[in-house]
């Protein structure tokens, strides 16, 4: 045993000392690396461990709240919940693609294919794949929030339309914006999944009604479960934009359309406030509050009636016999005619070659200008035309602002043609005939106008010359944007020759003219009638001749009171017959209402 | 009684306070990492520190020659319960590497680096040559290499490289001449190439290109390094609070209480804690290193050398790997990590070197 004592040991013990050493080292390099990384990076690790706990979230703001000029509410938001996929927590995309459509009851197919058109968008983005939800139907998925981390919930404000389809068409309806057209924002003014105006006010005050989205900054855990927030900034609501519209006027014009296409507006000649504008076919905005309705969404694109349509700013029609009153206008005051120049009308005419008819077969007689637009004659105001020349017609047409848009603060209004020798060698580069001018001095040939420019039309002979720019903001009509005529030239008329043209349009509606059925007892209502042939007069009397039955588009166009008007009423029906039967007795009907609410 | 008076005064109470000192830091950030968890995981620790301390002290009662002279025995044994372990056992986190009996689970690989050390001890007891004989060096590989290829055919990476140190330290103490050092070492070069083409899992093989690039899949094994470091990084100077590290807390940070533990303490204690627990750490090694010194027999230093060389290994591959500077191999800080059959073979471990101390002057 003494031997083991003393056995030598050093080699080992050495060996096993640099050993030691060199774990020694390794510890000090190791230390040095801990060094490097907790000081002298620790900002950059900082920063990383803050983003990763912390998740921005955009709290929704709610649209501003739409109005009439009585205040009521027309545009409204309601409570509800979103759900959302946020495809970076996605495990097994098919899995979860057919999981959620069980939860949500969503076919999975359609699902994948409403997250795979935002491939493009960054992956930590949510997808919104079901909203418009109640609260009932978020609980089922709250309580497996576990099964599903790349759902996310979230409360938003929804858009509502109280009165459904009320004013459909000057509210507009909101719609999602495209993946394509949030990745051409640069400045990602807009989120994933937001409800951006896409037609009426919704669209010309978008920015207004938007309101300023608010953020949080939520503290998640790796699962992104939310476990408290640092940051709040609250989102601010929209502002308010009050129209003026009058909600009375407005459901009444689309209870007298319902059932027909047609258009029916009432405005202010004053000031420019549009009280009513119907449009028929209309439809129901709330159905496209959901960001999910492709089925209604294309039967209403592919209705061929197309309901979507304002036919007021975008409708195109012959204005018919309303154009004789800027015949009229363009007689008198370049000195074509006097008040009392007579013209006989014996039914029909020869004129440029062709035999030419008056709607009254028997011939009105004799007739004066007023006479001739109470009675609506065609033989005076062909007589008139060929003395007028296309291009003096289409001088006064223009002072009243017919084939351009009217400025009205809604997008996507057309602007219509006024015919003349230098438009048609310049589009169709062919001279102009006479015989065409005898067309247009009836209102029909290519002369093409928006209901809205016919009750603007209105308002400038109402206001003897100076009409307001037609609108629908309360406030007043914003600051004319670029490429958007702002004031008429009407004013350029002699007032004199206002007075004629309304001695006329008076006697159509208070003495047996055409437009007698809009007469209201007590209101001194001015107004014209048209029928628009949607053929010519030759055809639709052979046709006619065969037993088929042709309606025109019925016109009427009228003010009232005569002394200082306060409201126009233009009424198109589409295929309604004649003016005089089907539109006259229907702008009537507003006006009475109109009487009755201001206690006329 | 085994152990008298003289023997109990002889026993490095500054070595076993530093070990139990680790163990308690290790029970608070296991607390930090886990409390918002079902299961008690501090609790649990302290319950197997206590049953550790229990087997250290039995270990220490015995005098180490007797362990050494059952080594074969042990080694029968253990080849045997890994061979059973490959057949018998389910996969538990993809490898097979834990027998159950009835309630009681345990790792044969873990008791295996313990009756490595034995071996070794027993195989050098009597070599006084200065260097290895290619005789004795293919007998020690041999004898080696059984027990490790169970191991990886676990496959068991992390006990696998432990296990390779153990084996490595042995040699070293043994003394390798340059010519066998070349030899290995291409051997190794062979067993590497074709291990990574024919036997390593895929998932090994990208824990390997992770150090190389740990960014090239963050949701993957690099999300492991990456939040690691992030953790380590952001802690900063005096870190961010007890309980208060936000990857920790919000659990960003991988096998918080088990692997990546000094990550936590990185993350909230700063780099002054690193400092302060990687500072006693080398105490504790340096302490246990010093007991090559104090050893009476060669049979003794080859116990105190590889066992020390077992802790120093697992903790310097740990805290590297965890801030990413050697790949994430499911190696556990000895003292610290959770885990009761880690903590179990660290202090037996600990106990045969504290045993080799005391009985520096014992003639039996």
């Amino acid at each position: 045993m003494v031997e083991r004592i003393y056995e030598d040991l050093s080699l080992v013990r050495r060996r096993a000392a640099a050993v030691f050493r060199v774990i020694a080292v390794l510890v000090v390099l190791a230390l040095v690396y801990y060094w490097k990384v907790q000081i002298l990076e620790h900002k950059k690790y900082w920063g990383l461990a803050e983003a990763n706990r912390t998740r921005m979230r955009v709290l929704a703001a709610p649209r501003g709240l739409i109005r009439d000029r009585n205040r009521w509410i027309l545009a409204d938001n309601r409570a509800a919940f979103k759900v959302s996929l946020v495809r970076e927590n996605v495990r097994d995309p098919e899995a979860s693609y057919s999981a959620i459509g069980r939860l949500l009851g969503v076919d999975a197919g359609v699902l994948r294919a409403r997250v795979e058109a935002y491939k493009s968008v960054q992956l930590f983005e949510p997808v919104v794949i079901a909203d418009g939800l109640g609260a009932d139907d978020v609980a089922p998925i709250e309580s497996r929030r576990l099964e599903f981390p790349e759902l996310v919930v979230e409360a938003e404000p929804q858009r509502y339309y109280p009165g459904g389809s009320l004013a459909a068409h000057v509210l507009g309806y909101l719609q999602e914006r495209t993946p394509e057209e949030i990745r051409a924002e640069p400045a990602r003014v807009l989120r994933l999944g937001e409800m951006v105006g896409k037609t009426g006010v919704e669209r010309e005050y978008d920015r207004v009604l938007r309101g300023q989205d608010g953020s949080v900054y939520e503290v998640v855990d790796s699962l992104g479960r939310v476990r408290g927030e640092t940051a709040r900034e609250s989102p601010v609501q929209g502002g308010d934009v009050e129209l003026t519209l009058d909600s009375r006027l407005q459901a009444l014009a689309e209870e007298l359309l319902d059932g027909r296409e047609g258009v029916i507006i009432a405005l202010d000649p004053r000031s420019g406030d549009v009280l009513a504008l119907a449009s028929y076919p209309t439809f129901d905005p709330n159905r496209f509050i959901t960001r999910f309705t492709p089925t209604e969404w294309t039967e209403l694109m592919s209705d061929p009636l197309s309901p979507l349509e304002n036919r007021a700013i975008r409708g195109l029609y012959a204005p018919g016999s309303i154009f004789k009153l800027v015949m009229a206008m363009g007689g008198l005051d370049f000195g074509y005619v006097s008040p009392g120049t007579s013209v006989y009308c014996s039914g029909s005419m020869e004129i440029y070659g062709a035999v030419k008819h008056c709607w009254f077969e028997p011939g009105h007689g004799a007739m004066n200008l007023a006479d001739a637009i109470k009675n609506s004659c065609n033989i005076y105001f062909y007589q008139l035309g060929r003395r007028l020349g296309i291009d003096l017609i289409a001088h006064a047409a223009d002072r009243f602002g017919l084939g351009k848009p009217t400025g009205l603060d809604l997008a996507g209004e057309k602007e219509g043609l006024v015919p003349s020798t230098d438009w048609k060698s310049k589009t169709l580069k062919a001279p102009w005939y006479p015989g065409e001018t005898i067309s247009v001095a009836i209102g029909q040939g290519q002369l093409q106008v928006t209901p809205m420019q016919v009750a603007l039309l209105t308002a400038a002979i109402a206001m003897r010359g100076a009409p307001s720019r037609p609108h629908f903001l309360k406030a007043g009509p914003p600051q004319p944007a670029a490429g958007r005529p702002g004031g008429r030239d009407a004013s350029e008329f002699k007032k004199s020759t206002f007075e004629n043209i309304i001695a006329g349009m008076w006697g159509s509606v208070n003495d047996g003219g055409t437009g007698n059925g809009a007469f209201v007892a007590g209101l001194d209502i001015c107004g014209k009638t048209g029928s628009t042939q949607t053929m010519s007069r030759e055809s639709a009397e052979r046709l006619a001749r065969a037993g088929r039955e042709i309606k025109t588009h019925s016109w009427f166009s009228g003010f009232a009171p005569r002394v200082d008007p306060r409201l126009v009423v233009t009424v198109l029906v589409e295929y309604g017959g004649g003016g005089g039967a089907t539109a006259a007795p229907l702008a009537g009907k507003i006006f009475s209402l109109f009487k009755a609410i201001e206690g006329l | 009684m085994m152990i008298d008076r003289r023997l109990f005064q002889e026993i490095d109470w500054v070595l076993l306070g530093l070990v139990l000192l680790q163990a308690l830091i290790g029970v608070f950030f296991i607390y930090s990492s886990s409390h918002f968890l079902a299961g008690g995981y501090h609790v649990r620790q302290l319950v197997w520190i206590g049953a550790s301390l229990v087997a250290l002290v039995l270990v220490l009662v015995i005098d180490y020659k007797f362990f050494v002279s059952l080594a074969v025995y042990f080694y029968g044994l253990t080849a045997v319960l890994l061979a059973v372990t490959l057949v018998f056992a389910r996969f538990i986190a993809g490898t097979k590497s834990w027998l159950t009996f009835g309630l009681m689970q345990f790792q044969p690989s873990e008791m295996a680096k313990i009756v490595m050390i034995l071996l070794f001890a027993r195989l050098f007891a009597d070599y006084k040559r200065p260097y290895l004989t290619p005789q004795h060096t293919w007998l020690a590989l041999l004898l080696s290499g059984i027990p490790l290829g169970l191991i990886i055919l676990q496959p068991d990476l992390g006990t696998a490289m432990t296990f390779l140190a153990i084996i490595g330290g042995g040699f070293i103490l043994a003394g390798l001449k340059k010519k066998t050092i070349i030899v290995l070492l291409l051997a190794a070069l062979v067993l590497g190439v074709g291990g990574w083409n024919f036997a390593l899992k895929s998932y090994q093989k990208n824990r390997i290109t992770t150090l190389l690039n740990p960014l090239h899949d963050p949701r993957g094994s690099g999300y492991q390094v990456n939040q690691s470091k992030i953790a380590i990084g952001s802690g900063g100077l005096a870190g961010k609070g007890f309980m208060k590290g936000s990857q920790s807390q919000l659990r960003f940070l991988p096998a918080r209480h088990t692997d990546f533990i000094f990550s936590v303490i990185g993350e909230e204690a700063g780099f002054l804690g690193v400092l302060t627990v990687i500072g006693l750490y080398f105490l504790m090694l340096a302490r246990m290193f010093s007991a090559v010194g104090k050893a009476r027999d060669r049979a003794g230093v080859y116990i105190v050398f590889t066992a020390s060389v077992l802790i120093a290994f697992q903790f310097l591959v740990n805290i590297l790997m965890i801030i990413g500077l050697f790949p994430v191999v499911g190696i556990t800080l000895p003292f610290l990590s959770y885990g009761g059959s880690s903590l179990l073979t660290s202090f037996v471990a600990c106990g045969l070197i504290l045993n080799v101390r005391m009985r520096r002057f014992a003639n039996v």
